[in-house]
Protein backbone atom coordinates (compact mmCIF):
# COMPACT_ATOMS: atom_id res chain seq x y z
CA UNK A 1 0.00 0.00 0.00
CA UNK A 2 1.54 3.35 -0.87
CA UNK A 3 -0.15 6.41 1.49
CA UNK A 4 -1.37 9.27 -0.38
CA UNK A 5 -0.29 11.61 1.91
CA UNK A 6 2.88 11.45 3.46
CA UNK A 7 1.65 12.20 6.60
CA UNK A 8 -0.36 8.78 6.17
CA UNK A 9 2.58 6.55 6.57
CA UNK A 10 3.07 8.09 10.52
CA UNK A 11 -0.86 7.58 11.07
CA UNK A 12 -0.88 3.86 10.10
CA UNK A 13 1.98 3.51 12.28
CA UNK A 14 0.72 5.34 15.31
CA UNK A 15 -2.64 3.17 14.32
CA UNK A 16 -0.56 0.05 14.58
CA UNK A 17 0.82 0.58 18.12
CA UNK A 18 -2.56 1.52 19.63
CA UNK A 19 -4.16 -2.12 18.38
CA UNK A 20 -6.55 0.39 15.86
CA UNK A 21 -5.68 -1.56 12.25
CA UNK A 22 -7.31 -4.26 11.06
CA UNK A 23 -6.20 -7.73 10.13
CA UNK A 24 -5.28 -7.08 6.45
CA UNK A 25 -3.85 -3.91 7.20
CA UNK A 26 -1.48 -5.00 10.03
CA UNK A 27 -0.37 -7.64 7.66
CA UNK A 28 0.09 -5.28 4.95
CA UNK A 29 2.41 -3.33 7.45
CA UNK A 30 3.98 -6.11 8.58
CA UNK A 31 5.42 -7.21 5.35
CA UNK A 32 6.19 -3.58 5.14
CA UNK A 33 8.32 -3.14 7.83
CA UNK A 34 10.31 -6.40 6.53
CA UNK A 35 11.18 -4.98 4.11
CA UNK A 36 11.49 -1.29 4.78
CA UNK A 37 14.54 -1.08 8.08
CA UNK A 38 13.71 2.59 8.17
CA UNK A 39 10.21 2.37 8.74
CA UNK A 40 11.04 -0.19 11.30
CA UNK A 41 13.40 2.23 12.84
CA UNK A 42 10.68 4.39 12.47
CA UNK A 43 8.10 2.14 14.49
CA UNK A 44 10.55 1.33 17.19
CA UNK A 45 11.35 4.71 17.56
CA UNK A 46 7.49 5.06 18.41
CA UNK A 47 7.10 2.48 20.54
CA UNK A 48 9.72 3.72 22.96
CA UNK A 49 8.35 6.70 23.18
CA UNK A 50 4.74 5.47 23.61
CA UNK A 51 6.40 3.07 26.41
CA UNK A 52 8.11 5.89 28.02
CA UNK A 53 4.56 8.03 28.10
CA UNK A 54 2.85 4.88 29.77
CA UNK A 55 5.69 4.60 32.52
CA UNK A 56 6.04 7.94 32.84
CA UNK A 57 2.72 9.41 32.80
CA UNK A 58 0.72 6.57 34.62
CA UNK A 59 -3.20 7.09 35.75
CA UNK A 60 -3.25 8.68 39.29
CA UNK A 61 -5.49 7.13 41.89
CA UNK A 62 -8.03 10.47 43.14
CA UNK A 63 -7.47 11.21 46.41
CA UNK A 64 -9.41 10.20 48.75
CA UNK A 65 -10.90 12.87 50.10
CA UNK A 66 -12.07 13.43 46.46
CA UNK A 67 -13.95 10.14 46.32
CA UNK A 68 -15.52 10.97 49.26
CA UNK A 69 -16.75 14.16 48.32
CA UNK A 70 -18.04 11.99 45.13
CA UNK A 71 -19.43 9.22 47.08
CA UNK A 72 -21.37 11.77 49.22
CA UNK A 73 -23.29 13.17 46.07
CA UNK A 74 -25.45 9.99 45.51
CA UNK A 75 -25.18 8.41 48.94
CA UNK A 76 -26.76 4.53 48.57
CA UNK A 77 -29.84 3.28 50.68
CA UNK A 78 -30.97 6.46 52.43
CA UNK A 79 -33.63 4.56 53.93
CA UNK A 80 -32.09 3.00 56.21
CA UNK A 81 -33.58 5.14 59.89
CA UNK A 82 -30.69 5.00 62.11
CA UNK A 83 -26.87 5.52 60.91
CA UNK A 84 -25.80 3.69 63.74
CA UNK A 85 -27.58 0.62 63.10
CA UNK A 86 -26.75 0.95 59.51
CA UNK A 87 -22.62 1.28 60.43
CA UNK A 88 -22.56 -1.88 62.99
CA UNK A 89 -24.91 -4.00 60.84
CA UNK A 90 -22.44 -3.42 58.42
CA UNK A 91 -19.19 -4.53 60.40
CA UNK A 92 -21.30 -7.47 61.73
CA UNK A 93 -22.74 -8.97 58.81
CA UNK A 94 -19.65 -9.46 56.26
CA UNK A 95 -17.25 -11.22 58.68
CA UNK A 96 -19.69 -13.57 59.85
CA UNK A 97 -20.50 -13.95 55.99
CA UNK A 98 -16.76 -13.86 55.09
CA UNK A 99 -15.78 -17.03 57.92
CA UNK A 100 -18.74 -18.65 55.99
CA UNK A 101 -17.78 -18.14 52.47
CA UNK A 102 -13.92 -19.32 53.61
CA UNK A 103 -14.93 -22.72 55.24
CA UNK A 104 -17.32 -23.78 52.08
CA UNK A 105 -14.43 -22.35 50.07
CA UNK A 106 -12.06 -24.52 51.33
CA UNK A 107 -14.44 -27.83 51.40
CA UNK A 108 -15.79 -26.88 48.04
CA UNK A 109 -12.16 -26.74 46.71
CA UNK A 110 -11.21 -30.28 48.11
CA UNK A 111 -14.19 -31.65 46.43
CA UNK A 112 -13.64 -30.11 42.93
CA UNK A 113 -10.06 -31.28 42.67
CA UNK A 114 -10.98 -34.61 43.71
CA UNK A 115 -14.51 -34.18 41.14
CA UNK A 116 -12.23 -33.02 38.26
CA UNK A 117 -9.53 -36.26 38.97
CA UNK A 118 -11.71 -38.81 39.19
CA UNK A 119 -14.14 -38.50 36.22
CA UNK A 120 -12.67 -35.01 34.37
CA UNK A 121 -15.32 -34.14 31.71
CA UNK A 122 -16.83 -37.55 31.68
CA UNK A 123 -19.47 -35.73 34.41
CA UNK A 124 -20.95 -33.76 32.14
CA UNK A 125 -22.76 -36.55 30.34
CA UNK A 126 -24.38 -38.25 33.42
CA UNK A 127 -26.62 -35.39 34.41
CA UNK A 128 -29.39 -35.02 33.69
CA UNK A 129 -32.25 -31.99 33.91
CA UNK A 130 -34.21 -33.12 37.05
CA UNK A 131 -34.58 -30.90 39.76
CA UNK A 132 -32.87 -28.03 38.07
CA UNK A 133 -36.24 -26.48 38.49
CA UNK A 134 -35.16 -25.76 42.27
CA UNK A 135 -32.27 -23.96 40.86
CA UNK A 136 -34.01 -21.74 38.27
CA UNK A 137 -36.89 -20.75 41.00
CA UNK A 138 -34.27 -19.89 43.47
CA UNK A 139 -32.37 -18.10 41.07
CA UNK A 140 -35.47 -15.83 39.96
CA UNK A 141 -36.47 -15.05 43.66
CA UNK A 142 -33.06 -13.59 43.98
CA UNK A 143 -33.66 -11.50 41.00
CA UNK A 144 -37.02 -10.28 41.96
CA UNK A 145 -35.66 -9.79 45.34
CA UNK A 146 -32.61 -7.74 44.51
CA UNK A 147 -34.66 -5.75 42.08
CA UNK A 148 -37.71 -5.49 44.60
CA UNK A 149 -34.82 -4.11 47.20
CA UNK A 150 -33.43 -2.00 44.27
CA UNK A 151 -29.85 -3.65 44.93
CA UNK A 152 -29.39 -5.97 42.04
CA UNK A 153 -26.05 -6.25 42.53
CA UNK A 154 -23.50 -6.19 46.09
CA UNK A 155 -20.65 -4.59 43.75
CA UNK A 156 -21.15 -2.32 41.09
CA UNK A 157 -19.40 -1.47 38.20
CA UNK A 158 -18.92 -1.54 34.69
CA UNK A 159 -15.43 -2.27 35.01
CA UNK A 160 -15.01 -6.21 35.02
CA UNK A 161 -11.62 -5.60 36.57
CA UNK A 162 -13.39 -4.43 39.50
CA UNK A 163 -16.17 -6.67 39.71
CA UNK A 164 -13.92 -10.15 38.86
CA UNK A 165 -11.35 -9.62 42.12
CA UNK A 166 -14.64 -9.29 44.04
CA UNK A 167 -16.17 -12.00 42.93
CA UNK A 168 -12.92 -14.17 42.96
CA UNK A 169 -12.68 -12.72 47.22
CA UNK A 170 -15.78 -13.90 47.57
CA UNK A 171 -16.37 -17.47 45.75
CA UNK A 172 -14.41 -20.28 44.70
CA UNK A 173 -15.77 -20.17 41.05
CA UNK A 174 -13.87 -18.32 38.56
CA UNK A 175 -16.20 -16.04 37.54
CA UNK A 176 -15.83 -15.59 33.43
CA UNK A 177 -16.70 -11.91 32.41
CA UNK A 178 -17.32 -11.23 28.63
CA UNK A 179 -17.32 -7.43 28.06
CA UNK A 180 -20.79 -7.19 26.10
CA UNK A 181 -21.06 -3.32 26.25
CA UNK A 182 -20.37 -3.65 22.70
CA UNK A 183 -23.36 -5.92 21.90
CA UNK A 184 -25.26 -3.31 23.83
CA UNK A 185 -24.98 -5.47 27.45
CA UNK A 186 -23.15 -3.22 29.58
CA UNK A 187 -21.72 -4.98 32.75
CA UNK A 188 -23.55 -2.95 36.01
CA UNK A 189 -22.02 -5.51 38.18
CA UNK A 190 -22.10 -8.30 40.04
CA UNK A 191 -23.22 -10.10 43.29
CA UNK A 192 -23.20 -13.87 45.02
CA UNK A 193 -26.00 -16.41 44.83
CA UNK A 194 -26.30 -19.36 47.07
CA UNK A 195 -27.12 -22.22 44.86
CA UNK A 196 -26.80 -25.87 46.90
CA UNK A 197 -24.95 -23.93 49.54
CA UNK A 198 -21.84 -23.10 46.97
CA UNK A 199 -21.71 -19.26 46.69
CA UNK A 200 -22.06 -18.69 42.97
CA UNK A 201 -20.89 -15.59 40.98
CA UNK A 202 -23.48 -13.83 39.25
CA UNK A 203 -22.91 -11.14 37.12
CA UNK A 204 -25.37 -8.06 36.20
CA UNK A 205 -25.80 -7.00 32.49
CA UNK A 206 -28.07 -3.82 31.40
CA UNK A 207 -29.56 -3.50 28.30
CA UNK A 208 -31.40 -0.21 28.72
CA UNK A 209 -33.55 -0.17 31.83
CA UNK A 210 -33.52 -4.05 32.09
CA UNK A 211 -31.39 -6.06 33.88
CA UNK A 212 -29.90 -9.68 33.09
CA UNK A 213 -28.34 -11.84 35.70
CA UNK A 214 -26.21 -14.69 35.04
CA UNK A 215 -25.20 -17.34 37.63
CA UNK A 216 -22.19 -19.52 36.86
CA UNK A 217 -22.41 -22.74 38.55
CA UNK A 218 -19.96 -25.42 39.16
CA UNK A 219 -22.08 -28.51 36.95
CA UNK A 220 -22.66 -30.65 39.52
CA UNK A 221 -24.38 -27.76 41.61
CA UNK A 222 -28.11 -28.73 42.75
CA UNK A 223 -28.35 -30.54 38.71
CA UNK A 224 -27.73 -27.44 37.41
CA UNK A 225 -26.50 -28.51 34.39
CA UNK A 226 -29.58 -28.84 31.84
CA UNK A 227 -30.07 -29.00 28.07
CA UNK A 228 -30.46 -25.40 26.93
CA UNK A 229 -33.08 -23.97 27.38
CA UNK A 230 -35.35 -21.02 27.64
CA UNK A 231 -38.27 -20.95 30.59
CA UNK A 232 -40.48 -18.41 32.30
CA UNK A 233 -40.85 -18.37 35.75
CA UNK A 234 -42.94 -15.94 38.00
CA UNK A 235 -43.11 -13.52 34.97
CA UNK A 236 -38.82 -13.80 34.39
CA UNK A 237 -37.53 -15.22 31.66
CA UNK A 238 -34.48 -18.14 32.28
CA UNK A 239 -32.37 -19.34 29.85
CA UNK A 240 -29.98 -21.93 31.05
CA UNK A 241 -27.08 -23.57 29.14
CA UNK A 242 -23.56 -25.04 29.72
CA UNK A 243 -20.42 -24.96 28.37
CA UNK A 244 -17.51 -27.82 29.28
CA UNK A 245 -16.89 -26.29 32.81
CA UNK A 246 -20.03 -24.06 33.94
CA UNK A 247 -23.58 -24.30 33.99
CA UNK A 248 -25.09 -20.81 33.52
CA UNK A 249 -28.58 -19.66 34.61
CA UNK A 250 -29.53 -16.37 32.84
CA UNK A 251 -32.66 -14.27 34.97
CA UNK A 252 -34.09 -11.76 33.13
CA UNK A 253 -36.74 -8.96 32.93
CA UNK A 254 -35.99 -8.49 28.95
CA UNK A 255 -38.35 -9.80 26.43
CA UNK A 256 -37.46 -12.99 25.51
CA UNK A 257 -36.36 -11.88 22.15
CA UNK A 258 -33.81 -9.67 23.58
CA UNK A 259 -32.60 -12.35 26.13
CA UNK A 260 -32.17 -15.08 23.45
CA UNK A 261 -29.64 -12.33 22.12
CA UNK A 262 -27.87 -11.39 24.82
CA UNK A 263 -27.36 -15.33 25.53
CA UNK A 264 -26.56 -15.74 21.95
CA UNK A 265 -23.86 -12.84 22.28
CA UNK A 266 -22.55 -14.56 25.75
CA UNK A 267 -21.91 -17.31 24.48
CA UNK A 268 -20.38 -16.30 21.46
CA UNK A 269 -17.77 -13.88 23.60
CA UNK A 270 -15.97 -16.74 24.57
CA UNK A 271 -16.45 -19.53 26.98
CA UNK A 272 -14.44 -17.71 29.65
CA UNK A 273 -11.15 -19.78 30.76
CA UNK A 274 -12.21 -21.11 34.22
CA UNK A 275 -9.21 -20.76 36.48
CA UNK A 276 -8.45 -23.48 39.52
CA UNK A 277 -10.46 -22.33 42.63
CA UNK A 278 -8.54 -20.55 45.20
CA UNK A 279 -7.20 -22.48 47.96
CA UNK B 1 -34.35 17.22 44.52
CA UNK B 2 -33.17 13.68 44.11
CA UNK B 3 -33.35 11.69 41.55
CA UNK B 4 -33.15 7.82 43.05
CA UNK B 5 -32.89 6.71 39.76
CA UNK B 6 -30.25 9.13 38.56
CA UNK B 7 -28.30 8.33 41.90
CA UNK B 8 -28.58 4.81 41.26
CA UNK B 9 -26.89 5.04 37.92
CA UNK B 10 -24.40 7.47 39.17
CA UNK B 11 -22.91 5.16 41.92
CA UNK B 12 -22.47 2.54 38.96
CA UNK B 13 -21.06 4.45 36.76
CA UNK B 14 -18.79 7.08 38.00
CA UNK B 15 -16.61 5.58 41.14
CA UNK B 16 -15.07 3.17 39.44
CA UNK B 17 -14.17 5.89 36.34
CA UNK B 18 -12.56 8.37 39.21
CA UNK B 19 -9.13 7.59 38.70
CA UNK B 20 -9.21 8.18 34.82
CA UNK B 21 -11.38 11.00 35.85
CA UNK B 22 -8.94 12.46 37.72
CA UNK B 23 -6.09 11.86 35.73
CA UNK B 24 -7.23 13.39 32.66
CA UNK B 25 -8.51 16.37 34.57
CA UNK B 26 -4.76 16.48 36.40
CA UNK B 27 -3.17 17.00 33.28
CA UNK B 28 -5.66 19.35 31.92
CA UNK B 29 -5.50 21.62 34.40
CA UNK B 30 -1.68 21.35 35.57
CA UNK B 31 -2.94 21.30 38.86
CA UNK B 32 -4.05 18.58 41.82
CA UNK B 33 -5.99 20.97 43.26
CA UNK B 34 -8.23 22.34 40.67
CA UNK B 35 -8.43 18.59 39.60
CA UNK B 36 -10.38 17.87 42.33
CA UNK B 37 -12.50 20.56 41.57
CA UNK B 38 -13.14 19.59 37.71
CA UNK B 39 -13.87 16.56 38.47
CA UNK B 40 -16.59 16.86 41.41
CA UNK B 41 -17.91 20.05 39.29
CA UNK B 42 -18.00 16.92 36.26
CA UNK B 43 -19.75 14.99 38.85
CA UNK B 44 -22.24 17.05 39.50
CA UNK B 45 -22.87 17.51 35.70
CA UNK B 46 -23.48 13.58 35.47
CA UNK B 47 -26.02 13.18 38.14
CA UNK B 48 -27.74 15.66 36.17
CA UNK B 49 -27.56 14.19 33.13
CA UNK B 50 -28.45 10.95 34.23
CA UNK B 51 -32.01 11.35 35.41
CA UNK B 52 -32.56 11.93 31.50
CA UNK B 53 -30.26 10.26 29.63
CA UNK B 54 -29.00 6.35 29.95
CA UNK B 55 -25.43 5.61 28.92
CA UNK B 56 -24.07 2.48 27.14
CA UNK B 57 -20.36 3.68 27.17
CA UNK B 58 -19.87 5.05 30.52
CA UNK B 59 -15.99 5.75 30.10
CA UNK B 60 -15.91 8.04 27.00
CA UNK B 61 -19.67 10.00 28.27
CA UNK B 62 -18.14 10.70 31.77
CA UNK B 63 -14.29 11.59 30.36
CA UNK B 64 -16.53 13.54 27.96
CA UNK B 65 -17.88 15.66 30.97
CA UNK B 66 -14.47 15.71 32.66
CA UNK B 67 -12.89 17.89 29.50
CA UNK B 68 -16.05 19.95 28.85
CA UNK B 69 -15.75 21.24 33.09
CA UNK B 70 -12.12 21.28 32.62
CA UNK B 71 -12.11 23.60 29.71
CA UNK B 72 -14.57 26.04 31.60
CA UNK B 73 -13.00 25.87 34.49
CA UNK B 74 -9.62 26.75 32.59
CA UNK B 75 -11.87 29.42 30.67
CA UNK B 76 -13.44 31.13 33.62
CA UNK B 77 -10.16 30.65 36.30
CA UNK B 78 -7.08 31.41 33.93
CA UNK B 79 -8.90 33.02 31.04
CA UNK B 80 -5.01 34.47 30.40
CA UNK B 81 -3.62 30.77 30.52
CA UNK B 82 -5.49 29.62 27.21
CA UNK B 83 -3.29 26.46 26.60
CA UNK B 84 -3.71 27.27 22.65
CA UNK B 85 -4.64 30.35 21.03
CA UNK B 86 -4.81 29.90 17.11
CA UNK B 87 -6.47 28.16 14.79
CA UNK B 88 -6.96 24.71 15.05
CA UNK B 89 -6.87 23.73 11.71
CA UNK B 90 -2.94 25.31 11.56
CA UNK B 91 -2.05 22.52 14.08
CA UNK B 92 -3.63 19.56 12.41
CA UNK B 93 -1.74 20.46 8.66
CA UNK B 94 1.40 21.07 10.37
CA UNK B 95 3.39 18.56 8.21
CA UNK B 96 5.54 16.41 9.70
CA UNK B 97 7.87 15.42 7.70
CA UNK B 98 9.99 17.83 8.74
CA UNK B 99 13.19 16.37 11.11
CA UNK B 100 12.11 13.08 10.65
CA UNK B 101 15.16 12.49 8.31
CA UNK B 102 17.37 13.50 10.90
CA UNK B 103 19.24 10.93 12.14
CA UNK B 104 18.34 9.42 15.52
CA UNK B 105 20.41 10.58 18.52
CA UNK B 106 20.76 7.12 20.74
CA UNK B 107 21.87 9.14 23.79
CA UNK B 108 18.80 11.48 23.24
CA UNK B 109 16.68 8.60 22.62
CA UNK B 110 17.84 6.84 26.33
CA UNK B 111 17.04 10.49 27.95
CA UNK B 112 13.87 10.04 26.08
CA UNK B 113 13.12 6.77 27.72
CA UNK B 114 14.32 7.32 31.28
CA UNK B 115 14.36 10.94 32.28
CA UNK B 116 10.01 11.17 33.25
CA UNK B 117 10.47 14.35 34.64
CA UNK B 118 11.43 15.97 31.33
CA UNK B 119 9.16 13.99 29.50
CA UNK B 120 6.00 15.04 31.37
CA UNK B 121 7.13 18.79 30.93
CA UNK B 122 7.03 17.64 27.33
CA UNK B 123 3.78 15.93 27.46
CA UNK B 124 2.63 19.33 29.90
CA UNK B 125 3.83 21.95 27.27
CA UNK B 126 1.79 19.92 24.07
CA UNK B 127 -1.12 22.65 22.57
CA UNK B 128 -4.31 21.35 24.34
CA UNK B 129 -6.23 19.59 21.32
CA UNK B 130 -2.87 17.27 21.36
CA UNK B 131 -2.55 16.86 25.13
CA UNK B 132 -6.32 15.79 25.52
CA UNK B 133 -5.98 12.90 22.41
CA UNK B 134 -3.08 11.98 24.16
CA UNK B 135 -3.97 11.62 27.55
CA UNK B 136 -7.01 9.86 26.47
CA UNK B 137 -5.21 7.21 24.43
CA UNK B 138 -1.90 6.57 26.96
CA UNK B 139 -3.29 7.24 30.35
CA UNK B 140 -6.90 6.40 29.92
CA UNK B 141 -6.65 3.36 27.83
CA UNK B 142 -9.52 4.72 24.93
CA UNK B 143 -9.82 3.48 21.68
CA UNK B 144 -9.53 6.31 18.70
CA UNK B 145 -13.30 5.76 18.75
CA UNK B 146 -14.20 6.41 22.53
CA UNK B 147 -11.61 9.61 21.91
CA UNK B 148 -13.80 10.70 18.77
CA UNK B 149 -16.49 10.56 20.76
CA UNK B 150 -15.22 12.49 23.98
CA UNK B 151 -13.62 15.00 22.15
CA UNK B 152 -16.10 15.16 19.56
CA UNK B 153 -13.90 14.97 16.85
CA UNK B 154 -14.37 13.05 13.80
CA UNK B 155 -12.00 9.51 14.06
CA UNK B 156 -9.91 10.69 11.42
CA UNK B 157 -8.78 14.23 13.15
CA UNK B 158 -7.97 11.93 16.11
CA UNK B 159 -5.66 9.67 14.02
CA UNK B 160 -3.86 12.87 12.91
CA UNK B 161 -3.84 14.87 16.46
CA UNK B 162 -2.54 11.72 18.02
CA UNK B 163 0.27 10.59 15.80
CA UNK B 164 1.22 14.79 15.58
CA UNK B 165 1.32 14.88 19.12
CA UNK B 166 3.81 11.83 19.70
CA UNK B 167 5.63 13.61 17.02
CA UNK B 168 6.03 16.87 18.85
CA UNK B 169 6.59 14.89 21.78
CA UNK B 170 9.62 13.38 19.85
CA UNK B 171 10.80 17.07 18.66
CA UNK B 172 10.87 17.96 21.95
CA UNK B 173 12.91 15.06 23.26
CA UNK B 174 15.35 15.52 20.70
CA UNK B 175 15.82 19.15 22.12
CA UNK B 176 13.92 20.86 18.48
CA UNK B 177 12.85 24.03 18.13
Amino acid sequence: MTDRDPNERLFRLNAALDGELDAMASLELERELRDDPALAAEYRRLAALRDAVRRHAPREAAPQALADRIAALAPPAPSVPAPQTAAALATVVPLRRRAWFDRRALALAASLGVLGFAVGAGLTSLRTASGSGDVAQRLVSDFARAAIAGQPFDIASSDRHTVKPWLADRTTISAGIIDLAPEGFPLAGGRVAIVDRVAAPTLVYRHNEHLVAVTELPLDAGQARAANATETIDGYHVARWSDANLAYVAVSDMDLKTLGEFVEAFRRGGSPATEPARP
Amino acid sequence: MSDPVAERRFREIVPPLLDDAYSLARWLSQSPTDAEDIVHDAALRALQALSTVTVDRPKPWFLAIVRNAAMTFIARNRPKAVAYVGDLADLDALDLRQGEDAAPNPEQELIARQDGERLRQAIASLPSPFLETLVMRDVNGLSYREIAEATQAPVGTVMSRLARARSLLAKTLRGEP
